[in-house]
């Protein structure tokens, strides 16, 4: 095995990790809310772009953006029906009106798209690089340029200005944040919706590597678990450290011991971790 | 008498049908301070949370609140405050993982309020010590200077109308007298000010009018020149001295 190659399958990878994450990262960190129908969100997006591309022809960007759109609306949806659970901050609700979500995405992925798996092709597929006697596509490198781009957009933002400010106000204290004249329930759907935006692109860009399938979306959900965790909960900067390390050791464990045990291996790395730091990595909170 | 500035009719917060305050009636005059005291439990916080809609809990609230004329009483608590009403809530509430200058800036003044709303300069020459404080972070102020950080955020806000929950909870007897007298000047700038005290005795040397309340209703109110002397009031003292 070319450890070159298994680096930047790792690096891909785990800019992949981080995208898929990010959404979780603001939402937990944000809003202290939860969304286990991510994965799910992260499958229908995938399908909504492989059907604009080659059901509608819709060039690759546009379909990128057609995905976003839904990942908003369902994100904007799934809020609006839990709008009182979250002022409440009743997680345990949420967790299960949000598990009932996916599985009903999953439902409708089935009718819609129907059972059989598909592959998104995009231009960027096509094109690949020899870099060091290692092969990439430019669909690897636009992964990992879209995931450094979101990530320093979204550090910048939540770290300066008003919006920033405005999401760290309702972290610490929804009800305190009321009295200071913020529409926390404008917060609240604008993260839901970012949520859901975020996860959207993820899958636009992720899912051509993969077979689309109404089954995917698990492993998802599972990836940002570790991510976010190991990164330091509402952590910006943690989460991005965090689904690198993570795409890497994934690539060279998958490469240089046995693929079939690297998610298993995964969360030994993330137990130990937590026993051993139970905060996670990020030595503070540096995206909040 | 002129337009009061807040007025509450049938005011009534209910907490899974136990009823925690039942107001018919209840009017701040524009430029007014007003000392509403009353035993631990007898519905202070529970009144000026509910004028503002807001509350930790989930309780049922109900009746009519006019700022200005103008009814607010179905709008959202953020809503009520873009309109003039501002709260500072019971223990000087203030982002703790904010710095001071940051809670300032927290509170921009809502579109029309930019008139009435404080600026930095006034801020620190009301409270000084938040300007030595500036880049501090608030859970490294002290429970008074919170205090002021808490009222000073609120005056950013450009309220028309201003609701203090127990300012002097917790804090020295001489910086209880810094925070009300600091009150009583902005009172005498034209704010208008419902003041929740516990504290009867200081709450007295401030403030124009005083209403007793017991159990969520309204026992006694008046010109504190008529209340001081009142048995009620005295009994409130006496409660406060054995407390």
């Amino acid at each position: 095995m070319n450890l070159v190659q298994q680096l930047i399958n790792g690096i891909v990878l785990g800019h992949g990790y981080a995208l898929i994450a990010v959404g979780w990262t603001v939402l937990l960190g944000v809003a202290r809310l939860v969304n286990f129908g991510h994965g799910q969100i992260y499958m229908l997006a995938a399908f909504v772009t492989w059907w604009a591309v080659a059901g509608l022809g819709l060039p690759y960007p546009v379909a990128i953006l057609a995905a976003m759109l839904a990942g908003v609306l369902i994100g904007l949806l799934m809020q609006a029906a839990m709008l009182r659970l979250t002022f409440a901050q009743d997680l345990v609700s949420i967790m299960i009106v949000t598990l009932g979500f996916g599985h009903m995405m999953r439902g409708i992925a089935g009718l819609v798209f129907g059972g059989h798996p598909q592959v998104l092709e995009t231009p960027l597929s096509y094109i690949d690089f020899e870099i060091a006697g290692a092969w990439v596509t430019a669909q690897d490198l636009a992964v990992v340029l879209v995931g450094i781009a979101a990530f320093a957009l979204l550090h910048f933002g939540l770290e300066r200005g008003t919006l920033g400010r405005t999401a760290r106000m309702v972290a610490e204290d929804p009800k305190l944040a009321q009295l200071a004249g913020i529409d926390v329930k404008r917060v609240y759907f604008a993260v839901f919706a970012f949520e859901g935006a975020a996860v959207a692109l993820a899958a636009a860009m992720v899912a051509p590597r993969t077979p689309i399938l109404t089954s995917i979306g698990f492993e998802e959900v599972i990836v940002t678990f570790v991510v976010v965790v190991l990164g330091g909960i509402g952590s910006v900067a943690g989460s991005y450290a965090a689904g690198l390390g993570l795409g890497i050791f994934t690539a060279l464990f998958g490469g240089f011991v046995s693929p079939a045990y690297a998610t298993t291996a995964a969360f030994g790395v993330l137990i130990v971790v937590l026993v051993l730091r139970p905060s996670g990595l990020a030595m503070r909170a540096g995206g909040r | 008498m002129s337009t009061p500035i807040l007025e509450a009719r049938e005011l009534r917060v209910t907490y899974g049908g136990h009823v925690a305050l039942d107001i018919p009636h209840l009017a701040l005059a524009p430029g007014e301070l007003v000392g509403v005291v009353g035993a631990n439990g007898a519905g202070k916080s529970t009144l000026v949370n509910a004028l503002l809609g807001w509350s930790r809990g989930a309780p049922a609230v109900s009746g009519s609140v006019r700022l200005a004329g103008e009814e607010i009483g179905a709008l959202p608590p953020h809503a009520r405050v873009a309109r003039g009403l501002a709260l500072v809530p019971e223990g000087g509430a203030v982002f703790m993982r904010l710095s001071v200058a940051e809670n300032l800036a927290a509170a921009t003044p809502p579109a029309g309020a930019a008139g009435r709303a404080h600026d930095e300069a006034q801020i620190e020459a009301l409270f000084p010590r938040l300007r030595e404080r500036r880049h501090h972070m608030a859970s490294a102020l002290s429970g008074g200077e919170r205090q002021m950080l808490a009222i000073a955020r609120a005056l950013r806000l450009g309220p028309s109308a201003l609701l203090l929950d127990e300012p002097s909870i917790g804090l020295a007897p001489r910086l209880v007298t810094d925070v009300l007298r600091a009150v009583r000047g902005l009172v005498d700038q034209h704010l208008s000010v419902l003041l929740v005290e516990q504290n009867v005795r200081a709450a007295i040397a401030v403030v124009d009018r005083l209403i007793l309340l017991e159990r969520g209703r309204i026992l006694a109110q008046g010109p504190v020149a008529a209340m001081r002397d009142d048995p009620r009031i005295l009994e409130a003292y006496l409660g406060e001295a054995a407390a």
